[in-house]
């Protein structure tokens, strides 16, 4: 069985009825998608299947061979956000972050598939994904700031190295 | 067989700090010869923010940038003990219990800058990372510096370790008088609902929420307190349920969507206000929000289901067998032989088995 996930291909040896979750998990090692309730109620373990939102819990890896898989490792990087990952973090929108990877991807399928969204696409795709932290309401405004373009993507300030102090330290003998 | 529209309010009050001798919260905090301070505390962030709450309390504290301060509350060994992330005590025991470390590494931070400056540590202030002399500002050194020189110059360590916890009160034998917590955060909501009478569903249209927090030390993060608890209180007054029967296991339900929480289709209109009255013992003046803000929203949806459609709803969820009993309940008893219609104003009118009408009651 093979995938492209994140855009590289993996031949993958887990047999075809274990599901896309586990397969994510356990043998790819991409931890964005997490389980929760594993009966597809949840929505936290969404990824997107050939740019469709899906759960994964409820794929079976013989159902999809040869797709394309997107998670939010595949989203972007902590320097260079995606606009719905940039639009969560300038909202507020995650608190405990159990159900964020699931409400990203989400809004990423919708927003590839509706730009201008309104609020009432942004209730109706992300009714199935259950949030008890936020109350939905940063996250709705977070994924309509990201259907406006009204987020800023880029992040110009680098993290310090760790082991390299951003301030110098004077009087030091290094 | 119509929808009602109601509206409703109830507020409440939710003490912190509590008398129950015991409840406390420990941290430690030392300076790196570079001027950046590590924070250690035992208070876990559940997502809530406490972690960036208690960095802004060390910065403002000590005077550095909010960047400088780094959180450590990796694991309960190497942290100082808090008692935990509960009560709503994480902003204002676990917030207090950093303040006082911070305020004893700002001191042993000026008496550095004091030998170094050659000015008595009282005539000294911190802010922005950079230590002044009062009055002259041109007489300062960066908390870096400081930093260097307690580490370099002086073979010494800046650090500071503070704990804090409400000493207990005990009540009076008699008149079981005490003084029971060490602040009282309030609050009000007001609940705007539509009743539909033949299904007796509830939905909330709009929740106007009012919380007294002393002082928001990150409104956003208050903020997105309110907006979660109002959805756990929607919950709790509308969907969600232990199973029948509770304790007892018969009828629990097996599937994940057998226990109804509020969803984004659930999602009323927000008003949000934020009052600060300080609090003499909190942490520049905070007071709590975490647990109170899911305590407002059932009593006033109730009482909204009232406003609506006149009859109370007294056990939470409100779910439409409850509605609809408790509409049944405030008519005419079902007669043998009879139905019982519901028209829009609840008057009650009865229909004959044989066809003839006949009107029982009006209940207005």
């Amino acid at each position: 069985m093979s995938l492209i996930i994140n855009g590289a291909e993996y031949e993958l040896a887990s047999p075809p009825l274990t599901s896309l979750l586990n397969v994510l998990r356990e043998e790819v090692g991409l931890l964005s998608p997490k389980a929760g309730c594993q009966q597809g109620g949840c929505g936290t373990c969404t990824v997107l299947i050939d740019g469709e939102p899906r759960r994964a819990c409820l794929t079976p890896l013989g159902a999809i061979e040869g797709a394309a898989i997107t998670t939010v490792e595949g989203l972007g990087d902590p320097r260079n956000l995606s606009p719905v990952q940039a639009a969560f973090h300038e909202h507020y929108a995650a608190q405990c972050g159990f159900c964020t990877p699931g409400m990203m991807m989400a809004a990423t399928g919708l927003l590839a598939r509706r730009p201008d969204a309104t609020r009432d696409d942004v209730l109706e795709a992300l009714a199935g994904h259950f949030c008890r932290c936020t109350g939905y309401v940063k996250i709705v405004d977070a994924v309509l700031s990201a259907a406006a373009g009204r987020v800023d993507t880029t992040r110009p300030e680098p993290e310090a190295e760790p082991g390299e102090p951003s301030v110098v330290i004077p009087g030091s003998p290094a | 067989m119509a929808k009602h529209r109601g509206r409703g309010f109830s507020a409440i009050e939710y003490p912190t700090g509590m008398n129950q001798g015991g409840d406390p919260s420990q941290a430690w905090i030392k300076m790196k010869p570079d001027g950046r301070v590590d924070v250690f505390a035992g208070t876990v962030d559940i997502g809530q923010g406490s972690k960036t709450v208690h960095t802004q309390i060390v910065a403002d504290t000590l005077g550095v940038p909010y960047d400088w301060v780094t959180m450590d509350n990796s694991n309960t060994d190497s942290s100082p003990l808090c008692t935990g992330t509960f009560a709503s005590r994480g902003t204002f025991i676990g917030g207090n219990a950093v303040a006082v470390a911070a305020e004893r590494v700002r001191e042993r931070l000026l008496e550095i800058a004091a030998r170094e400056l050659e000015i008595d540590p009282s005539d000294l202030e911190v802010s922005d990372g950079e230590v002044r002399a009062k009055g002259a500002p041109d007489r300062k050194l960066g908390v870096g510096d400081v930093a260097a020189a307690a580490t370099w110059t002086h073979g010494e360590l800046i650090t500071g370790s503070g704990a804090w916890m409400k000493p207990y009160s005990a009540p009076d034998p008699d008149t079981g008088e005490c003084d029971p917590h060490a602040a009282i955060s309030y609050a009000a909501c007001v609940a705007d609902v539509e009743v539909d009478d033949e299904t007796g569903e509830v939905r909330v249209l709009k929740l106007i929420q009012v919380y007294d927090v002393g002082h928001a030390i990150n409104p956003t993060l208050v903020e997105g307190q309110i907006e979660g608890g109002a959805m756990m209180g929607l919950g709790l007054g509308l969907l969600e349920a232990t199973y029948p029967y509770y304790p007892a296991l018969d009828h629990r339900g097996d599937q994940f969507g057998s226990y109804l929480a509020p969803s984004t289709k659930d999602l009323p209109e927000f008003d949000n206000v934020i009052l600060e009255y300080p609090s003499s013992e909190g942490p520049f003046g905070a007071k709590a929000i975490g647990e109170m803000a899911n305590n407002a929203q059932p009593a006033a949806i109730c009482s909204a289901i009232y406003d609506a459609v006149g009859v109370w709803v007294t056990e939470c969820p409100a779910t439409p067998e409850r509605v609809l009993r408790a509409l049944e309940r405030r008519s005419e008893p079902r007669r043998e032989g009879k139905r019982i219609v519901f028209d829009e104003d609840l008057s009650v009118r009865s229909v004959s088995a044989t066809g003839g009408e006949g009107f029982l009651a009006v209940d207005g």
